[in-house]
């Protein structure tokens, strides 16, 4: 033969082995793939946060003449610092190579030779500046990204004067506060000696034809005498002002009143009378972040005394993680719930509050005076003992979630206690996305439980009557009929279940009670009357094998009757209507879609998965072991019962599993005909939110990387986890069923 | 005799005979539940195109009403009956559907001069014909209504097929000036000036073009409007009149004056609308032609990956990989992959198909359109893709049942004759396997054809703008977006804002699916039991 041709042949069934075992093994590499990938999107979620010093700026550079400096900022690009003096300037440097960018004088509000004392920053950044003549100027400074034709990007800088307030005399204010109000005007707080605290509302009013009129509003607020004021914070719109004292307490008072101040609150914060040594409101304005002397970083929020009252208490809600000594400063971030706090020793901390996760610790060389945050998170400027400044750069991606915040309770605010909440977006800018993945997880248990419950005995016993006890031919044609029933498409059945069965239900819950308690009790009844007729020996003939068409005409009857009966068994039990008896009796609302519409629909599509599964394990157990059992003189029924099934339970078990993978993955019909509240309870009459169908309401708009994103990629990974754990376990036993038999 | 009632009696029970019962009753009504989703399935949606009779309803107030009665019930406060009554002239009324106290209706009756109007906008209108205004139409001015609307409908189905055609002309401008900007873009991003030769060539061609375009659409907007002058007038139940220009109107018909044949021809005209014309109303009305040939191209690319895949990994695990650890991992690597549920292929999908490839052809190849992305977005290529993923299990476990089918003694009888191993499988295996891989085939294309959820995140739109497939280059436009049967059910019976009008809809696009999906799958079993009967003898 040619020994050419004969090389072809044999090089091509080399090359075809190896295409082919590549082939084989893509199998398990797609697997693998999905679920590398999968994980890989939401690793960065428990990535550590990092911190690098970015950049020096020695302190000869910040200033002219060595003047103090009173307060560094950056802006949100890191591309320009800046530092507010001691000798009353403003300095702006680039980042990077510490070159001096701008330097301008603030205008002091009173005397013209007076010069900043001290100040106070909150904010976008708003400085409140005290002056050496005691009057107080309130300066906001903004950083504007400017793009050119050519999209390049410049940062343009603005400074704008809020409010000027006169000095007091013959005292010098130890702190000062200051806000824009939410209307026009701004609110200043000045504290003198230790506990004399003077608000000052500053109300301007415009008239219709554009002219002002400034109003000033003074107030002493009484309740500090004798008490040493050691911190003090006000919210972003002057409303609310906390003071905390020496001995530990917490007072609160409502600004909004410009001329009756009002305490609304006085708490003792710790037990122990420890000082209160910072305060500062998270981002929202909603919690109050408590630093003492011995280090312990606490936040607080106002809750309901009692549900049924509407009176507010501050209450301890998020312990951080402790200092080692005193803390001095809060500085909250303009993003996020996280917090940036600095202590004696001149070490920071950046916590975030509702996940609790201590991100960074920071120090320098030399102590930290002063820390800020930059607009986005993304820098941190500190000035050290010394008086230079060091640039952080922040890499803190999705500080929100630990898996506290995903699997546990978590204390959010404005909440009466700890709770698994599911809500991942909302209208309003300062909200906190909330993204406990347990209600999700109990949704897609509720549901599939439910589905299980209707499906699993329906399916199973389905398949013990085909396998054993109907005639062949029945068998060849319900076998294709059901095959057929699982390629109904999800979108369908969960089309038909919200668009047609959810009302038919709604319409007749009694009926459906009914015919719960009507289908088995006219079955009995069918039974024994065939029992009766069975006497007639042509009847007899006919009756293997056919026992379910006979049962139709009885299934139809008990439903018909249930459908019939069911208005005049609501009146009589539910006085009517069922809907207001279940509200009135349990305070339950019947939600249209629910658990009991899940339960049919899921049910219907796992149902053919289940059959055909344990309909092949059953009809494969070998004939010799029925054979056996029938010659022994036992019945048909126990034959089946207590032969073929234990023999078959392996591939039983393994349909069942295959089933309950299924239906914890059907996205479609839980989609459709649940609610998509997520809520947890038990209660059948209440929809739920499953982990699928919560993908898919969600991820068209989950921006591409952030939070939302890889939380639902890690749902995704847990439904990976559970469908591989059921079919691995299933394939197991099968393959040990198969060993078994030999063949399957 | 009583006593030998007893006995049997007690035998009846002692042998389980009641319980083979409930086995059968479980079976009976598994089989119920599935026969009352198609009957729900067929009689809501064999009904729908069926031309109902429209009733005028004289009420008791005086008021008259004309609509189809959709269907009667209980008065939810109790008292008496109620019935829905499908009103249409949402442009007149606001509501398409009214309920109706059936104790207030005075009369009702059936007049065979009633016509049913359906419009590409706002939806039907039933009403009477009154008059046709056809200038430059010269009709005789004695001719009756009905008449007169006939003619004038066949001169404005004329004149629309030359606006039609000029419509197409202005697509093709339409696309060649957009493959002019896509050209200058990537001109631009490569770094050639506003000086460079090639970039004046492309915007003087640029301005030729749009001066075409401009000169067509303001030719197209003199014909509209000619084409808009001929109109008819109508008049609805209460007597108010209202205009109608014949171009709005896609059919008249007197559906009380229709013999059965004529009902009949109504709905195989209907029937084709569905399947060959475009979708109207928010998908609520008109066609389903975008919505089928999208599914068609999807399950077909979806076939072309998945069918070699999914063989050649088969024929590893039957043919070549040794009985061992490895063949079981594999085989519980092909179950978990046939478990994955749909939506995790679809977070797969959008995570390493569109923005982890699709987003690296963009950088490579698209650069210059970006950010707006080509590729890097949903597409028909990336949910066929992921969809091959998810149905290939289904042709890994056909193929290996009916390779395991095959007598060993047909593969030894080939290999002593001296062929290779590949050779075996060419000739002989994949040969006697094929109604095998065609059933698994079969069945693959059906899952794909009903499966939704992936494709939601992966690239189907509600109304897309053009098809995948087109008569420009490069022909087969595999970024595009797409429409889907099986999502059109969802979006058109969750998200469209008007769920009561949109359900018959529905219920038809339902039916359509269920048919293709159940036919496919019945003929693949059927091959499947088929070629179960032909080796069986030889497997034991």
């Amino acid at each position: 033969m040619d020994q050419n041709l004969l090389k072809r042949i044999k090089r091509r069934d080399r090359v075809a082995r190896w295409v082919i075992t590549a082939g084989g093994f893509s199998v398990i590499f797609c697997v693998a793939l999905i679920l590398v990938l999968i994980v890989r999107v939401t690793l960065p979620l428990f990535q550590a946060s990092k911190a690098e010093v970015f950049a020096k700026l020695a302190p000869e550079a910040l200033t002219q003449n060595g003047a103090r400096v009173l307060a560094a900022g950056l802006d949100d690009y890191l591309e320009n610092s800046y530092v507010l003096a001691a000798d009353g300037s403003l300095s702006l440097f680039n980042t990077l190579t510490g070159e001096l960018l701008g330097r301008e004088p603030l205008a002091p509000p009173g005397a013209a030779d007076a010069l900043p004392v001290d100040l106070e920053r909150s904010g976008a950044p708003l400085y409140t500046l005290l002056w050496s003549d005691g009057a107080v100027s309130v300066d906001a400074l903004r950083f504007v990204p400017r793009f050119d034709e050519r999209g390049q990007r410049s940062i343009v800088h603005r400074l704008e004067r809020l409010g000027e307030f006169a000095s007091v005399a013959g005292d010098a204010p130890q702190r000062i506060l200051a806000r824009p109000r939410k209307e026009d005007g701004v609110v200043l707080v000045r504290q003198f000696g230790d506990s004399r605290l003077l608000v000052t509302h500053e109300v301007v009013t415009r008239s219709l034809f554009g002219g002002e009129s400034r109003e000033a509003f003074e107030v002493e607020l009484g309740e500090t005498a004798g008490e040493v004021i050691t911190a003090l914070a006000l919210d972003s719109d002057g409303s609310d002002l906390y003071a905390g004292t020496a001995r530990g307490e917490l007072l609160h008072w409502s600004l909004s009143d410009p001329q009756a101040p009002r305490l609304a609150e006085r708490v003792q914060a710790f037990p122990d009378r420890r000082a209160i040594t910072a305060l500062a409101l998270v981002f929202g304005d909603a919690s109050l972040a408590v630093g003492d002397e011995q280090g312990g970083l606490s936040t607080w929020f106002r809750v309901r005394v009692a549900p049924d009252r509407a009176e507010f208490e501050l209450r301890h809600i998020h312990t951080l993680k402790s200092h080692p000594a005193a803390v001095t400063a809060i500085v909250p971030s303009q993003r996020d719930k996280s917090l940036l706090s600095l202590n004696r020793k001149g070490t920071a901390h950046y916590d975030h509050m509702t996940s609790g996760r201590h991100l960074l610790a920071l120090d320098a060389l030399n102590p930290l005076a002063q820390v800020s945050l930059n607009g986005r998170n993304t820098g941190l400027i500190a000035l050290d003992s010394r008086g230079e400044a060091l640039v952080w750069r922040l890499d803190v991606p999705h500080a929100e979630v630990s898996l506290r915040t995903l699997f546990g309770k978590v204390w959010y605010e404005g909440y009466p206690e700890p709770a698994y909440v599911w809500q991942s977006s909302s209208g309003t800018d300062d909200f906190e996305p909330k993204m406990s993945l347990t209600p999700l997880i109990f949704g897609t248990i509720k549901g599939t439980f439910y589905a299980m419950l209707f499906a699993v005995p329906l399916a199973l016993l389905a398949a013990i009557y085909t396998s054993s006890f109907a005639r062949p031919r029945f068998r060849e044609m319900v076998k294709p009929t059901v095959e057929v029933m699982a390629a109904i498409p999800s979108v369908v059945i969960g089309f038909l279940a919200a668009l047609w069965l959810a009302p038919l239900l709604e319409r007749n819950i009694a009926s459906f009670f009914l015919s719960a308690a009507f289908i088995p009790s006219f079955l009995l009844l069918g039974v024994l009357l065939w029992q009766a007729l069975r006497k007639i020996a042509p009847l007899r003939k006919v009756e293997r094998g056919f026992e379910f068409l006979t049962l139709v005409p009885i299934l139809l009857l008990a439903i018909y009757a249930a459908f019939a009966l069911g208005p005049w068994f609501e009146q009589l039990v539910f006085g009517g209507d069922f809907k207001l008896w279940l509200f009135n009796e349990t305070g339950v609302r019947y939600d249209p879609r629910n658990c009991i519409v899940i339960a049919f629909a899921l049910g219907f599509a796992v149902i053919p998965i289940i059959f055909t599964i344990a309909e092949d394990s059953l009809s494969n157990v070998p004939g010799s072991l029925k054979a056996a059992s029938l010659a022994l003189g036992a019945s048909r029924w126990q034959t089946a019962w207590r032969v073929v099934l234990p023999s078959a339970s392996p591939g039983i078990f393994a349909g069942t599993m295959i089933g309950l993978g299924r239906a914890i993955g059907e996205t479609m019909i839980v989609l459709m005909a649940t609610g998509n509240t997520a809520i947890m309870d038990w209660i059948i009459f209440n929809g739920m939110r499953p982990l699928s169908a919560n993908i898919a309401v969600e991820i068209p708009e989950a921006p591409v990387g952030g939070t939302l994103y890889r939380v639902l990629f890690l749902s995704a990974v847990l439904l990976f986890m559970m469908t591989f754990v059921l079919n691995t376990a299933a394939e197991v036993f099968r393959q040990r069923l198969r060993k078994k038999y030999g063949r399957f | 005799m009583s006593n030998l009632h007893g006995k049997s009696m007690r035998k009846f029970w002692r042998t389980g005979e009641p319980c083979v019962w409930f086995t059968g009753a479980a079976l009976s009504l598994t089989l119920l539940i599935a026969a009352t989703l198609v009957a729900v399935v067929l009689v809501n949606g064999l009904g729908v195109f069926w031309p109902s009779r429209v009733a005028l309803l004289e009420l008791t107030d005086g008021s008259r009403l004309i609509g189809e009665v959709m269907r009667f019930e209980e008065r939810p406060e109790g008292a008496g009956e109620r019935l829905q009554l499908k009103i249409g002239n949402r442009d007149l009324y606001g509501l398409d559907f009214r309920w109706v106290n059936a104790d207030e209706v005075a009369r009702k009756s059936f007049p065979e001069e009633i016509v049913v109007l359906e419009r590409s906008e706002h939806g039907n209108f039933y009403g009477y014909l009154r008059a046709v205004a056809a200038p430059g139409l010269d009709l005789p001015a004695d001719l009756a209504p009905l008449e007169a609307f006939g003619r004038a409908s066949v001169a404005v189905a004329e004149r629309q097929r030359d606006i039609d055609a000029l419509g197409a002309r202005l697509a093709g401008l339409n696309s060649q000036l957009e493959r002019l900007r896509l050209q200058l873009l990537k001109l631009e991003y490569r770094g050639r000036g506003g000086e460079d030769a090639a970039v004046l060539d492309i915007k003087r061609r640029r301005t030729v073009l749009k001066d075409d375009f401009e000169q067509l659409v303001a030719r197209q907007g003199l014909m509209l409007a000619e084409q808009r002058q001929i109109r008819a007038e109508f008049e609805e139940a209460g007597g108010r009149v209202k205009e109608i220009a014949l171009a709005e109107v896609v059919r008249l018909y007197q559906p009380n004056a229709m013999s059965v044949p004529a009902k009949a021809w109504f709905y195989l005209g209907k029937l084709k609308e569905l399947l060959f014309a475009e979708p109207r109303e928010a998908n609520t009305e008109g066609g389903l032609f975008p919505a089928i040939f999208g599914t068609v191209i999807l399950v077909f690319l979806m076939t072309l990956v998945t069918f070699p895949m999914g063989v050649i990994a088969a024929v590893y695990l039957r043919e070549y990989a040794k009985e061992g650890l490895l063949v079981r991992i594999v085989r519980i690597a092909v179950n978990n992959l046939a478990g994955i549920p749909s939506i995790v292929y679809g977070i797969f999908g959008l995570g390493f198909f569109v923005y982890g490839v699709g987003g690296a052809i963009d950088q490579l190849f698209f650069p210059g359109r970006l950010p707006t992305p080509t590729f890097g977005t949903g597409g028909i290529l990336w949910a066929s893709l992921t969809l091959a993923l998810l149905t290939v299990p289904v042709v890994i476990v056909a193929t290996d049942e009916a390779l395991g089918a095959i007598p060993g003694g047909v593969r030894e009888g080939s290999l002593a004759l001296g062929s290779t191993k590949f050779q075996t499988l060419m000739r002989i295996l994949l040969p006697m396997a094929s109604p095998g891989i065609m059933t698994g085939l079969i069945l693959a294309m059906a899952r794909a054809a009903g499966e939704v959820a992936p494709l939601m995140i992966t690239g189907v739109v509600k109304l897309a703008p053009a098809l995948p497939l087109d008569g420009t280059f490069p022909y087969l436009h595999l970024d595009r977006k797409f429409m889907h049967l099986g999502f059109h059910i969802y979006d058109i019976g969750f998200q469209s804002p008007n769920v009561e009008a949109a359900k018959p809809m529905v219920f038809v696009t339902t039916l359509l699916l269920v048919l293709i999906v159940l036919a496919m799958s019945s003929v693949a079993i059927r091959l499947r039991n088929k070629m179960k009967k032909r080796y069986t003898y030889s497997t034991f």
